[in-house]
């Protein structure tokens, strides 16, 4: 067979079916394959798009995503999903055709060093050089994508190996890596949290991966303890829990916050002091101990000093560090930030507020929908005012905060999840960051529910202008968008626009009532900002508030 | 603080590159570098020297996570001053 050909029975060994990418000279090989081949390939608009659901697929459903490029162009536009995945550890294989080895160095037609310029966002790259080493490469690449913290890996393939002959290999099954966990400072830590009057648990997206959510409820349940989490950690805590305050950090709540900053014992699981979480990192829960418990060593002290770490596996850590607290007047303490600090939803006029609004998508969509945010105010205001039973079903770009990450994520989610509802929850600046994706869903009819709040504006930078660069709102004016129910309608998706309060029940109800994908614009007032907000270079008490 | 790490690693075309852009992106400064391959040429010895005032554990523990890394030691005057 040809190395091609090999590619897409690496792709089935390894319990792939589903692929998202985009065509072209240097890939056709693989495309040739592709079109013989059981495994499922959907047709991006953008590479970026493509890998964006790859992204949306794999971080709904736990598993591997796959996603193609053709050299050149191709795989350059790979590049920010690529990052995104990095940051936010997600499972990614991103196979890139390459011009053959005979040109390669000669600036051929599309070549590009897609292997140099993918160094710095990818845990690792791999060429391939010679097409008995292609089997294996791939193989490392799945193994590689998924075991530790898991990551994005590329791997090139110049023409030449696509198109030469090969011989099915032995499938050798290779060892799945052994996490290896030290269990030897879980004394130390029991110590620490038995001793501690005002522990909290600081919980991010790494409890989730690790599938560890039972092991960290039955903790939370034996270490009675206030807990938080950060934007890839919500969802963890189980919706019964009463010592949930919320997610923590620059638009977290003021319980969380308050609450971080008096700890005097935080326990940090699959999380990394990242600066959105902490604000001026000096003055981040200044009285606490820290406990971080982690399956990267590097996290360890890369940005604040571990009293006692632990590495490995979470599902062993949590049970050996679990143990009863003493803490009853610092978990009464912190419901009562909790109450005094609740959301208020109300607000003047006719026009919707976008919390609410939330709020009640939030209530009204089925259980365990998937919803897929895109970035700025609206992301925020879905962390907020949503509420998940799990990481895996409230996707948002996290590390690399990208712009038109929540529609082609949604159409990954959708395919991994065919059963479960999923959406879309735009902003009207990063919808038409990946706007072409709507011919993916059109091709494929895939139900997924997209809902743009509608502000005019480029809502978080214009918030920004408006309280720290004195009002001068430079290139943040959208006034002039497009009509986004026709945009979907040339698409074949319905939609419909609501402006008023009193329209959202009944238009939610016709968005989750209709079989196929579906688009609702929500035309919010461009004053609305999101509170509270911890200002940049400041420490997570001092939030700004609405009145403040 | 000036320190030396002694390196192996695979002999991938790419290594030194990832290698030093870690060691910059990281925050290090480059102050040597020298390479030789193993006697099998399966695999490279790497001496790298940085300059910097953070601590070297937060370079060495990038490093180690590199896939083509397979051992990294830091020289052993180091080790001293670590122990220190
Ligand atoms: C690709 C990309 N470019 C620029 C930014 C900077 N940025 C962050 S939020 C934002 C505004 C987003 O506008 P919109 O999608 O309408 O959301 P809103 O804040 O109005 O809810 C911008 C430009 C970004 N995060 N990603
Ligand atoms: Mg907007």
């Amino acid at each position: 067979m040809k190395g091609a050909e090999l590619v897409l029975k690496v792709l089935q060994q390894q319990g792939v079916d589903t692929i998202f990418g985009y065509p072209g000279g240097a890939i056709m090989p693989i495309y040739d394959a592709i079109y013989h081949s059981t495994v499922k390939h959907y047709l991006c608009r953008h590479e970026q798009g493509g890998a964006f659901s790859a992204i949306g697929y794999a971080r709904a459903s736990g598993k591997v995503g796959v996603c193609l490029a053709t050299s050149g162009p191709g795989a350059t536009n790979l590049i920010t999903s690529l990052a995104d995945a990095l940051l936010d550890s997600v499972p990614l294989v991103a196979i890139t055709g390459q011009v053959s080895q005979a040109v390669m160095g000669t600036d051929a037609f599309q070549e590009v060093d897609v292997l140099g310029l993918s160094l710095g966002v990818t845990k690792h790259s791999f060429m391939v050089r010679d097409v008995n080493e292609l089997a294996h490469t791939l193989q490392e690449a799945f193994r590689l994508a998924e075991s530790g913290r898991p990551g994005p890996v590329l791997v090139d393939i110049p023409k030449d190996i696509q198109l030469a002959e090969v011989s099915e290999p032995e499938w050798p099954t290779l060892p799945t890596a052994r996490l290896a966990t030290s269990l030897a400072n879980a004394a130390k830590a029991r110590q620490l949290i038995a001793q501690a009057k005002k522990p909290i648990a600081y919980i991010g997206g790494g409890v989730q991966m690790a599938d560890a959510l039972p092991q960290l409820q039955a903790f939370l349940a034996e270490s009675e303890m206030p807990s938080v989490t950060t934007l890839k950690g919500m969802g963890s805590v189980a919706r019964a829990n009463p010592h949930y305050l919320g997610m923590l950090g620059m638009h977290g709540t003021q319980a969380a916050n308050l609450a971080v900053q008096q700890a005097d014992l935080l326990i940090c699981l699959g999380a990394r002091f990242d600066d959105r979480v902490t604000g001026k990192l000096d003055k981040f829960a200044p009285h606490a101990k820290v406990i971080h418990v982690d399956i990267d060593p590097a996290e360890i002290n890369k940005v604040r000093f571990a009293d006692c770490a632990l590495l490995g596996d979470m599902k062993q850590i949590l049970p050996a560090i679990s143990t009863a607290t003493q803490c009853a007047d610092w978990l009464a303490h912190c419901q009562q930030l909790k109450q005094q600090y609740g959301w208020r939803y109300d607000h003047p006029g006719e026009r919707i507020f976008a919390p609410l609004m939330l709020k009640q998508l939030s209530e009204r969509m089925p259980d365990n929908s998937v919803v897929c945010c895109d970035v700025g105010q609206h992301q925020m205001w879905v962390a907020q005012h949503m509420r998940f039973n799990s990481p895996r079903n409230h996707l948002s770009s996290g590390g690399l905060g990208t712009m038109g990450f929540g529609l082609p994520a949604a159409i990954g989610a959708k395919l991994a999840r065919p059963q479960d509802t999923v959406i879309a929850v735009s902003g009207d600046g990063s919808f038409m960051m990946n706007v072409q994706e709507l011919g993916t869903i059109k091709r494929f009819r895939l139900p997924v529910k997209i809902v743009i709040i509608d502000n005019q504006r480029l809502g978080m930078v214009k918030q920004w202008q408006q309280l720290f660069f004195n009002e001068r709102y430079s290139e943040t004016d959208l006034s002039d968008n497009p009509d986004f129910v026709a945009l979907a309608a040339a698409f074949a998706i319905p939609g419909h626009t609501i402006t008023r309060k009193d329209e959202v029940a009944s238009a939610l109800e016709a968005m989750f009532s209709w079989p196929g994908p579906y688009l609702l614009h929500v035309r919010i007032d461009e004053k609305d900002n999101v509170w509270p907000l911890v200002p940049p270079g400041a420490a997570n008490e001092d939030m700004l508030t609405e009145t403040n | 603080m000036q320190h030396t790490l002694n390196i192996t690693t695979r002999n991938e075309a790419s290594v030194v590159e990832r290698l030093l852009q870690v060691t910059r992106y990281r925050g290090y400064q480059l102050a040597g570098l020298a390479m030789t391959p193993l006697t099998d040429r399966a695999g490279l010895q790497i001496t790298l020297t940085v300059q910097s005032e953070k601590p070297i554990t937060l370079l060495t523990s990038q490093l180690v996570k590199l896939y083509d890394v397979q051992q990294l030691e830091l020289a052993s005057a180091d080790v001293a001053v670590l122990r220190a």
